[in-house]
């Protein structure tokens, strides 16, 4: 049987690479040692398949179809579409298709019910990640875009519960294979809205720290403030899958640092699972 | 509310060949979408309020990076109109 291997998430934005060369020097050097450590991290957990949680930034989906999460179940995706992405080194980034298929059965086994995709572009959210936590070879990735740009969106506990599922489906798939995941996105940012720039260091300070209370307190918090924390907060989503997957243990916080050029308070995590 | 029409061009103009065209001959590529008359003028004027109203603020400023606002300006205009 197959086994979890670990949960991690990290910002990712797109002046990370668009503004790179204008961030700080020591904010640079903070950024890149996170992105490094995390890497280690999952280097040595040594997962043959990677489950990436991320947006979609309207890469593959539009008004017409949005959907709440979509899983890729393909046998590769594209890399990123972005014409300021073309320096990522992965055009053709390998999938999973046994184990995501795995994991959409198992899902509508227990009353999910994911759109799928035999062919998916990773934008920024996945790729930004990857890149700088320095992965020269990629594991498998099986892709799993939930929506945190367009409302309506998925309920916080939701995405909790996705995690727990995910970490059951890996768990109950049958090659002994090692699956992680990595959630990416969040912490607080505000893209295209009045208050773009903002980074609320309380919030984002409150909400790393909710996350080794109970998922009631980190989820009632992050219902109340949500609504008036930025738009790109509510990629904390997707820490909520790993989360989930990693059964609530709560993380060990690589680093944390608001970086106005980036205009992303950047959180770098690490699930205990272990 | 959503502009279908608006944030669907918004959305394609992300493809770095339209965009071309965009900024070469905006009302040709503008004529493929049924982008009613306040609309097309607030595109005019850089609107960014008006258009932000309209659509996903991701779109707009994907929208408005692309046709080479700073971001400077895009936020100020945000605000202030």
């Amino acid at each position: 049987m197959a086994s979890f291997a670990g949960a991690f998430a990290a910002s990712h934005g797109p002046l990370l690479v668009r503004e790179w060369d204008a961030v700080p020097a020591g904010e640079k050097s903070r950024l890149k040692n996170a992105f490094e450590e995390l890497g280690r991290r999952l280097k040595s957990a040594q997962p043959d398949a990677l489950i990436v949680v991320s947006p979609d930034h309207w890469s593959n989906f539009f008004l017409d179809n949005y959907p709440a999460v979509c899983l890729g179940v393909g046998a590769a995706n594209e890399g990123p579409p972005e014409p300021w992405m073309k320096a990522f080194a992965h055009r053709d980034i390998a999938g999973h298709p046994a184990l995501a298929l795995h994991i959409v059965e198992e899902a509508m086994r227990a009353g999910f019910e994911p759109s799928v995709s035999h062919r998916l572009k990773l934008d920024h959210g996945a790729c930004i990640p990857l890149w700088r936590m320095g992965l020269e070879t990629l594991p498998k990735i099986v892709p799993m875009l939930l929506n945190s740009i367009e409302p309506p969106m998925p309920s916080l506990r939701r995405c909790l519960d996705w995690g727990r599922l995910l970490r059951q489906a890996i768990e109950s798939y049958r090659e002994p294979i090692r699956v992680a995941i990595l959630g990416t996105g969040g912490l607080s940012h505000s893209i295209g809205e009045p208050t773009m720039g903002a980074i609320h260091e309380d919030f984002d300070h409150e909400t790393i720290r909710r996350f080794s209370s109970s998922d009631d307190a980190l989820i009632s918090y992050l219902e109340d403030e949500l609504p008036r924390r930025g738009n790109g907060s509510e990629e904390v989503r997707n820490w909520l899958v790993a989360h989930g997957a990693a059964l609530g243990r709560g993380f060990e916080l690589v680093d944390y640092l608001p970086v106005p050029t980036v205009i992303v308070g950047c959180g770098f995590a690490s699930w205990r699972v272990q | 509310m959503r502009d279908y029409w608006l944030s669907k061009m918004f959305y394609d103009l992300q493809n770095p060949a339209l965009a071309a065209e965009y900024r070469a001959e905006r009302d040709k590529v503008l004529d493929r979408y049924r982008i009613g008359p306040e609309v097309r003028k607030a595109l005019a004027e850089n609107d960014v309020p008006f258009l932000a109203q309209r659509t996903n603020a991701y779109l707009l400023r994907y929208y408005f990076f692309g046709t080479g606002m700073k971001d400077e300006e895009f936020i100020r205009r945000l605000r202030h109109g």
